[in-house]
């Protein structure tokens, strides 16, 4: 690909205006006559028998239109979708409302209210009166692995979903033969999406059809789901995804709200609302993370690396939601990280606790990879007294070995994890500040400087019960005035593709950015696709774009040759205009073969009228984007404080479509990622109760407490899609929190600080420092 | 969430007894208590208003006492809901005399749910122990009226 004008420019987001205007639409934005509002009544225990619900007074209050509980629930709908089909996995049956007469966490919804106003609905369901048996909870997920724990799903006879093994080598042989084997325990803590719109779902039977605005990531998935959740035939369904604010994965499911509220606006006649409250937010909608780690590396007294052994525990939650064990599995394919490892044995663990359900967020199983790997590469270096920069380049896995297949079965398709590390060690000036360190700490100043290479997957492929592989859908539709439009499969919710789809086609047709409208989230407007998931907008999405804007070039151009008399080998594209070879006088404008396409009284012989084309793109394989960021920190002794000095991201993510975007990706990633390492954690007390449940106490960082980030790129094209394009979504997330853990640890080193459990509060760091652990 | 401590009342231990078993003065004393109705065998159904921080709420319930050995100790039992969550509680007083008054020690365990656990997690021991405070300021009021 040729990076033209149109490609690779520094272009500001067209959807920008309208959402900081306020002028977007999102689903609490709709209203229409005849309304109602629906609100979920739900556990307030972990776990607990539910003895009877009351809900006769809640039926008469006044303005109450529907009062249902599990059994209108199990009458009307069927179950929703439980994950990717792993090998033995077991998982329950999950349904819009507890069907089984037991809540298994704290947010799982018994019952709902519906009423003509909201405010009548909350009242209302303050007259529901459930009678609970609390039952004893599990909450530990090692916990929920021993042979005696209590079941939490008794039916499936174990708490644990799926077992899933990934290596390759002689693992014991490794270990066995080792000059030096470093462990490390890293709990990997829960962490809440918080995505700036909550969920919310409206639904609207009407004229046979049956309407769900939904605020998704997959439109489409929820469409052929819903038809067989609330048995409606799939072509009378039409969901549409409106402005979305925000998902992270937290919107990459379909939820049990979606399936009620579609068969509440069924059974009533009515439109009906529900949109979620942030309390609910917090306990109804998927977690991430969630995994504690037992790692452990085999190496030479050089730094070679030469086995790697990793147990994974993910804590799954309640219940298997739509990719829940896709997440942790990715842990299990990317443990090896950038690095060339002979040996490997990698086990993952899905265990059920009396929790809020885990799903993807922002990385999906590649953070928890990353993290794992990067952390126990320092605590190699720390081991043999070697600079962890060094650690790194002993072993990556050079330039010239790729396609690299490493031995948990992922394919690397490009990749140059030295030169990336190199330039971010320069750009700090690497050797300078580390004689910097050695100087401050004579002077009882705590530098520490940490290093984080990551590589990770985009374009995922999905999971089996999606409808949709590992591909997505583009229609390049020229009208008959020359304008263009776009509809994508994919659907946003910050990504940006309104600019980057429309410099695609900009590129590839000559005409300007303004003349081109991308439409998406619209079942009915567009064709078939997967959606918005594991950064696969543009390296899958907008490939599929760019072959259809070809498909539309080529023949655009077999119309102008037609109509110019000459042969379709000697006409070119120059701009928004068709030329003759050799004859400059002869020439066409993309807008009249346009029009001419839809007139059709001039096509070339056998030619279809019309001037659009629907492309399904399916690139060879995933891609693997990668990159080093490197931390640098100073402690503040008395109070544990850490002030971030530096913050330097190389990444490479093939080629960049547009260098503004690609920046706000790993900016608000970075923001993310960090904020894992020092500020965000759920925390549960022991009867399973969410004590981080309002923004006053799980602590989502705001601009004043990230540093000013550095970036820089390397350029690796991907061989897999025509855009050499890798995702850049998630990379800032898989960078950072390594990077910043491993700088805090760095400067903690003289305090004979080892380790400490995310998040790293100044209080932990302060405790250390006076105790050194 | 574990609440224990002593309060020292001028009074005889039989008086600090009767006082304890007077669902009147039960009432008057305990914060925030709305109704107290007698169900027989030491029950009572109670309704109690209590705002901890941002959660404000009534709680409706049973209160029980049990174990009962007079003078010396007695065990309570509280369990309600309400809009801000659940409420399970139990505590146990003890009653010795020292030098013509009564130290009572009183030990309590509480699991709660629902915002008031997740919101309120802070600031509920803080909460509690003023309760009880106040609790036996009242008793004292009422020691003095008599």
């Amino acid at each position: 690909m040729v990076i033209s004008h149109a490609l690779g420019a520094r272009i500001k987001r067209r959807e920008d205006p309208r959402l900081i205007t306020g002028r977007a639409i999102y689903v609490d934005d709709l209203n229409f006559a005849g309304m109602v509002h629906a609100v979920l009544i739900r556990s307030p225990h972990a776990h607990a028998k539910v003895q009877s619900i009351e809900t006769s007074a809640a039926r008469r209050a006044s303005g109450v239109v529907a009062v249902w509980t599990g059994e209108d629930v199990s009458r009307r709908c069927g179950p929703l979708p439980i994950g990717p089909r792993i090998k033995d996995m077991k998982a329950p049956k999950r349904f819009p409302l507890v069907i089984d007469g037991i809540v298994r966490h704290v947010g799982d919804p018994v019952a709902v209210v519906v009423a003509a106003s909201l405010e009548a609905a909350h009242d209302a369901a303050e007259l529901v009166e459930v009678d609970y048996e609390p039952l004893v909870s599990v909450q530990n997920p090692e916990t929920a692995l021993a042979i005696d724990a209590l079941l939490i799903h008794p039916d499936l006879g174990t708490n644990v979903c799926f077992r899933m093994t990934f290596g390759g080598g002689g693992i014991d042989a490794a270990f066995a033969s080792a000059e030096v084997v470093v462990k490390t325990r890293i709990v990997q803590q829960r962490l809440i999406p918080a995505a700036m719109e909550t969920r919310g779902v409206v639904a609207q039977h009407k004229g046979g059809e049956l309407t769900v605005w939904t605020s998704t990531q997959i439109p489409h998935v929820v469409k052929t789901t819903l038809a067989e959740t609330v048995r409606v035939p799939e072509h009378e369904i039409r969901v549409i995804a409106p402005e979305v604010g925000g998902g992270f994965g937290s919107k990459l499911d379909v939820y049990a709200e979606e399936a009620l509220v579609a068969a509440l606006a069924l059974a009533l006649g009515r439109p009906v609302k529900w949109i979620e409250s942030r309390r609910e937010n917090f306990i109804a909608t998927v977690h991430g993370r969630g995994q504690i780690d037992d790692v452990e590396l085999a190496a030479k007294r050089d730094g070679t690396v030469t086995g790697l052994r990793v147990r994974a525990i993910a804590d799954l939650g309640a219940y298997s939601q739509l990719l829940t064990p896709g997440v942790p599995t990715n842990t299990g394919l990317m443990c090896c990280g950038c690095y060339r490892i002979p040996n490997v044995h990698a086990e993952v663990i899905g265990v059920f606790t009396n929790r809020t359900p885990t799903d993807a967020y922002r990385g999906a199983g590649r953070p928890e990879a990353t993290f794992l790997i990067e952390r126990v590469m320092d605590v190699l270096a720390a081991e043999l007294k070697m600079d962890p920069a060094e650690v790194r380049r002993k072993n990556f896995i050079p330039a010239g070995a790729f396609p690299f297949k490493t031995p948990t079965g992922a394919t690397y398709d490009s990749g140059n994890y030295e030169t990336a590390l190199e330039k971010a060690l320069d750009r700090v000036n690497y050797t300078a500040l580390r004689d910097e360190q050695a100087k401050r700490r004579q002077q009882k100043r705590y530098m520490g400087i940490g290093i984080a290479s990551y590589v990770e997957i985009t374009g995922l492929a999905s999971a089996a019960n999606l409808p949709g592989g590992n591909w997505e859908s583009a229609t390049v539709r020229v009208e008959p005035t020359g304008k263009i439009t776009v509809l994508t499969g994919t659907s946003p919710h910050g990504q940006g593709e309104e600019t980057t789809f429309a410099q695609i086609v900009s590129d590839r047709l000559g005409v300007s950015i303004e003349d081109v409208a991308v439409i998406h989230g619209d079942t009915r407007a567009v064709p078939y696709g997967v959606g918005t998931f594991g950064s696969r907008t543009t390296p899958v999405g907008g490939a599929a774009v760019y072959v259809a804007a070809e498909k539309v070039r080529d023949k655009a151009t077999r119309i102008a040759a037609h109509l110019l008399e000459a042969s379709h080998d000697d006409v070119t594209m120059n701009g928004a205009r068709f030329l003759v070879k050799g004859s400059p006088d002869r020439a066409i404008d993309f807008k009249e073969v346009a029009r001419m396409a839809y007139k059709a009284f001039k096509l070339p012989p056998g030619m279809e009228p019309g001037l659009e084309f629907l492309h399904f793109f399916t690139p060879k394989e995933r891609v693997f984007p990668f990159g080093s960021h490197v931390c640098v920190v100073e402690i503040d002794p008395e109070t544990g404080e850490v002030s971030f000095k530096r913050y330097v991201a190389v990444d490479d993510c093939g080629n960049i479509l547009n260098p503004l975007l690609v920046a706000g990706q790993i900016h608000g990633g970075i923001v993310q990622g960090l904020a894992q390492a020092v500020y965000e954690g759920v925390e549960y007390d022991s009867e399973g109760q969410l004590l981080t449940a309002l923004f006053t106490d799980y602590v989502v960082p705001d601009a004043t407490q990230v540093p000013p980030f550095e970036l820089d790129h390397t350029v690796t094209p991907s061989p897999h899609n025509p855009l050499g394009a890798k995702g850049v979504g998630e990379a800032g997330t898989i960078g950072a929190t390594p990077a910043v853990v491993n700088a805090i640890l760095d400067a903690l080193a003289p305090f004979g600080v080892k380790h400490l459990d995310m998040p790293i509060t100044p209080r932990k760091i302060w405790a250390a420092m006076q105790s050194g652990l | 969430m574990k609440v224990e401590g002593t309060y020292t009342l001028p009074a005889s231990r039989q008086e600090v007894w009767e006082l304890l078993n007077d669902p009147n003065v039960l009432a008057k004393a305990t914060p925030g208590i709305k109704q107290l109705d007698p169900q027989g065998d030491d029950t009572f159904k109670a309704i109690i208003e209590v705002g901890v921080g941002p959660v404000k709420g009534a709680y409706v319930g049973q209160v029980s006492i049990a174990d009962k050995v007079p003078p010396e100790r007695m065990t309570l039992k509280i369990e309600g809901g309400g809009r801000p969550g659940t409420i399970k509680a139990t505590g146990e007083l003890r009653l010795e005399e020292q030098d013509g008054k009564t130290v009572v020690a009183y030990s309590g365990d509480a699991q709660v749910t629902g915002l008031i656990a997740s919101v309120g997690h802070r600031l509920i021991s803080g909460v509690a122990k003023q309760m009880v405070g106040e609790f036996f300021r009242a008793l004292e009021k009422e020691l003095e009226r008599r």
